[in-house]
């Protein structure tokens, strides 16, 4: 732990500016559609990328596995917002049952989001039965949820909290906040009547294979009781992060797919989890020998929409290499086994 | 603090040792073997108890000013699988920083292919997790390599683990279990030849073979010849096995630089006539038939001549130092032809050779590439060569003929000084070991030179100053010879030890001080205030400085001071 820490503060962030711009996201799309689950039952969703000047935190610090600062605009306005939103409202309609705003940052800070736009974009999606939007737990106010259910009462507020233990947070990610920040959140979210989405990172650097699967299931075990939907988010290699700059080095790879698996089969009767394995059968993304990944990306898909661990019945060589992996990684003393 | 880790024995960088843990010892290098073994040294990289453990982790720990320990891990070590020059930093960086009683632990690396270059390296301790590793990706390994299974391979190997078994038809479990016992199997194996070599002092010859089967490999040993200076500081001054120089990486072995570079620093400033020969296959090169004829046909001319050998891929051979390894004794394939690195680096040391001396004038006696080579070390100069070879033959009586024409013209013209040709071997091996002008330190006036070829000595009138010592062919100073040699020059090649009468051993705790620049197998002069002796250094002279444990000096005479 005490590596991780030096090798973080050493690691020189990139500069938020306008100048230079990298897309990071896939396929350049700011909008897309897809299947979600929404109170046991599989419902068209909207996902919507707003650009916005980027958040606070990976402006001031910034998370190890982040790159998302890449696509902000420091120069995003208000109207330019909330114009995003309306063209891809205007293309794609309003008949979707979850619509998902995703600023990179935080939808509930001012300083991001200037508050006639939030208003303005909840107010347009006030008939949605779900809109999803993410936000750290310290915009997560009476003040402004209060706000944020007068323009809309289907709101459900999307939380890093990455994993339960505030030291792995703490060393490895750099979140900046702790539990209790997050358990706080939650309660005044349901209090005013919103619901709560946890997201958890398998695999921060520094941690190996068999500590990032024990740490996603105890941190699903420790989140369950705060939040409705709990999203397991697979660690992918983003341009411009320390995590870019050990996988370059050899010194990180991506979790097996098998280790999603893996938790979301043992966490299964403890919460409704979801995955959705960005980038995954990539090396940036998680992968598993490159053989099994197609299928198991479908099957770990299928799982988020039935919650049904049936859906899981791939078999392939490489589990025996997985399971060594498990066993034996410790013993490199702080490099992946396998690429 | 009681050392669990003992250094017996060295061949350059490589170490055979001891490590004494859970109540039994392991002599490596060695592969760590059980679950249990890796979670054990794993525990007291955090609980200090038995033996001390420290962990190499960053690029910081790397810059670190030192790191003392019994173990020392070098940690994330599998990201340097395709890294030749990562590896390279690391492992010598690593060794530099660490004490050399330290063990130095590589983990989740060693491959039967790689192994032995990893010792060479100056790894102590492997483990059997890649091994483990590329079972289960469907490798089969082994010293040279490794191997795929897929549904047509056959495998070949006689281990127990593959005898009578065809692993392609096996389902996955099963395979993994073949071959994963076949990969521990094949690098305890490799471990034992490396240990082997070791002992012989010929890992050498076994990494540079075991290289060629893979690029990554002979990148790193390239790239390992780079860091002369590291190999250079441990490498012994003689080995008794023959040197066998079979591959383009051999231009670089550290000996062979060593001895280049004091050819030209260390030996004294020749004038008159050089006469150049050609090299031998038989060593030394005046017991050779070719060489044998040529100087009985020149009889007491020799006596004004200077005598150096043109050879690869050792370059000039000085006559003083054709019994000193690795002269002495080498081998390479004889063809006939030379590679141009070959040629490009013994025209570099000849060059270097003439430009370092005043020679009045030089005769080429030789032929085919050995004239190539002499004439465009001379073109680079602007020095006029006299070839005394005719139809291309350098024995041919014609060619002989001239040879000694040509010479007694010479001498008449330069009337060079006559000399003992025999004190010429004391005097080449004395600059040789013991630096510039120790000859003339430490033999002021012209001495009496005794004894059978090659075992020489030199005395004042009756008392015996050195002699060159069989076996190895090195100088052998007597005490008398050591007293000479402290007048002029203080400290080199000297031992500084603790208040103690030194008897047979003198063993690493006991050392105060000693010369960097020894290397295991110099003679060296061992002192305190009470006594003077001299003896023969069985590590390097840093080594004795940072060792806790080992012996240092074996020490052949003392005397009161």
């Amino acid at each position: 732990m005490k590596t991780a820490r030096a090798s973080r503060r050493r690691y020189p962030r990139q500069a938020a500016s306008g100048t230079t711009r990298h897309r990071t996201r896939a396929n350049d799309r700011l909008a897309w559609t897809g299947l979600d689950l929404l109170n046991g039952e599989i419902v068209p969703s909207l996902t919507v990328l707003l650009t916005t000047k980027g958040c606070y935190w990976a402006r001031r610090d910034g998370c190890t596995m982040c790159g998302y600062i890449a696509d902000a605009n420091p120069d995003a306005q208000s109207a330019d917002i909330q114009k995003q939103l309306f063209e891809v409202l205007a293309q794609y309609g309003t008949a979707f049952k979850i619509v998902k705003l995703f600023t990179s940052g935080s939808f509930l800070d001012q300083e991001e989001l200037p508050i006639d736009a939030r208003d303005a974009i909840l107010s347009a999606l006030a008939d949605t039965p779900k809109v999803i939007v993410e936000s750290r737990p310290e915009f997560v106010t009476s003040e402004i949820c209060g706000d944020v259910v007068r323009s809309n009462r289907h709101v459900e507020i999307a939380i890093g909290l990455e994993t339960s233990n505030d030291d792995i947070r703490d060393s490895c990610i750099n979140k900046g906040f702790t539990f209790r920040d997050f358990v706080r959140a939650s309660k005044v979210a349901h209090s005013d009547g919103l619901t709560v989405k946890a997201y958890l990172l398998l695999k921060p650097p520094f941690l190996t294979e068999v500590e990032a699967l024990e740490d996603a299931i105890q941190s699903t075990h420790d989140a369950a009781p705060y939040a409705d939907t709990i999203s397991l988010n697979l660690c992918n290699v983003q341009k411009g992060t320390l995590v870019e700059a050990l996988w370059k080095k050899r010194l990180y790879r991506p979790p097996w797919l098998w280790t999603a698996v893996e938790v979301l089969k043992r966490v299964k009767p403890i919460a409704t989890i979801i995955c959705d394995p960005v980038g995954a059968g990539t090396a940036r993304g998680p992968h598993n020998c490159g053989k099994c990944d197609r299928q198991v990306i479908l099957e770990i898909k299928e799982f988020s929409l039935s919650q049904d661990s049936a859906s899981f019945t791939a078999t392939c060589a490489d589990q025996l290499l997985w399971k060594y992996v498990l066993e034996f990684e410790k013993f490199s003393y702080g490099a992946p086994l396998v690429p | 603090m009681p050392r669990h880790f003992e250094v017996t024995r060295r061949d350059g960088a490589a170490r055979l040792g001891t490590l004494r843990w859970r109540g039994e010892e392991l002599t490596t290098p060695s592969s760590f073997d059980s679950k249990e073994e890796l979670e054990f040294l794993n525990a007291l990289t955090i609980h200090k108890a038995e033996l001390d453990v420290a962990v190499i982790t960053s690029q910081e720990d790397l810059r670190a000013e030192r790191i003392d320990a019994d173990v020392v891990i070098l940690g994330g070590a599998p990201r340097f699988g395709d890294d030749p020059r990562g590896l390279t930093k690391a492992l010598v960086r690593a060794r530099e920083l660490t004490n050399p009683d330290s063990a130095l632990y590589v983990p989740a690396l060693a491959t039967p292919n790689n192994v032995s270059l990893l010792v060479y390296a100056g790894v102590d301790l492997v483990d059997p997790i890649m091994a483990e590793v590329k079972a289960r990706d469907g490798y089969l390994l082994s010293a040279e390599g490794e191997r795929q299974f897929d549904a047509t391979s056959r495998s070949y190997c006689m281990c127990d683990a593959c005898r009578g078994v065809n692993v392609a038809d096996l389902p996955p479990e099963q395979r993994v279990t073949v071959l994963s016992a076949h990969n521990r199997h094949a690098l305890k194996a490799e471990l034992c030849i490396a240990r082997e070599n070791i002992e012989r002092g010929t890992l050498r010859e076994l990494v540079e073979g075991r290289c060629r089967t893979a690029p990554m490999l002979t990148a790193l040993l390239r790239l390992l010849d780079e860091e002369h200076s590291y190999f250079e500081r441990r490498s012994p001054i003689v080995r008794t096995a023959t040197l066998l120089a079979c591959s383009q990486e051999s231009l670089n072995r550290p000996e062979i630089l060593r001895f280049g570079e004091r050819v030209i620093e260390r030996l004294n400033k020749r004038g008159g006539i050089l006469l150049l020969l050609p090299c031998s296959a038989r060593k030394p090169y005046s017991r050779s038939r070719s060489h044998r004829t040529i100087l009985k046909r020149l009889d007491k001319l020799r006596q004004f001549l200077h005598e150096a050998i043109v050879t690869s891929p050792i370059g000039i051979v000085p006559r003083g130092l054709e019994i000193m390894y690795p002269a002495s004794n080498y081998d390479i394939p004889v063809t006939g032809k030379w590679t141009c690195d070959e040629s490009e680096w013994v025209i570099g040391r000849l060059t270097k050779y003439l430009e370092a001396n005043a020679f009045d004038t030089v005769v080429a006696h030789v032929s085919g590439p050995y004239r190539k080579v002499c004439d465009e070390a001379a073109a680079a100069l602007g020095v006029d060569l006299i070839h005394t070879v005719k139809d291309e033959n350098t024995l041919s009586s014609d060619s002989l003929q001239r040879l000694c024409a040509v010479v007694q013209e010479l001498i008449v013209e330069y009337s060079p000084k006559q000399r003992d040709l025999r004190f010429d071997y004391i005097q080449d091996l004395a600059d040789y070991q013991f630096g510039p002008n120790a000859s003339t330190a430490i033999f002021a006036e012209s001495p009496k030179v005794r004894g059978l070829f090659p075992t020489y000595y030199a005395s004042d009138g009756r008392t015996r100053i050195a002699t060159i010592v069989g076996k190895y062919c090195t100088l052998a100073l007597t005490i008398e010879g050591a007293r000479r040699y402290l007048r002029a020059v203080e400290n080199r090649y000297c031992v500084r030890i603790d208040d103690f009468v030194p008897k047979g051993t003198v063993f690493a705790i006991g050392v105060l001080n000693a010369d960097p620049e020894i290397r295991p197998f110099d003679e060296v002069i061992v002192l305190n205030e009470r006594v003077i002796a001299v003896g023969r250094a069985l590590m390097s002279g840093w080594e004795m400085q940072a060792s806790k444990r080992g012996a240092a000096v074996a020490v052949r005479h003392v005397e009161a001071r």
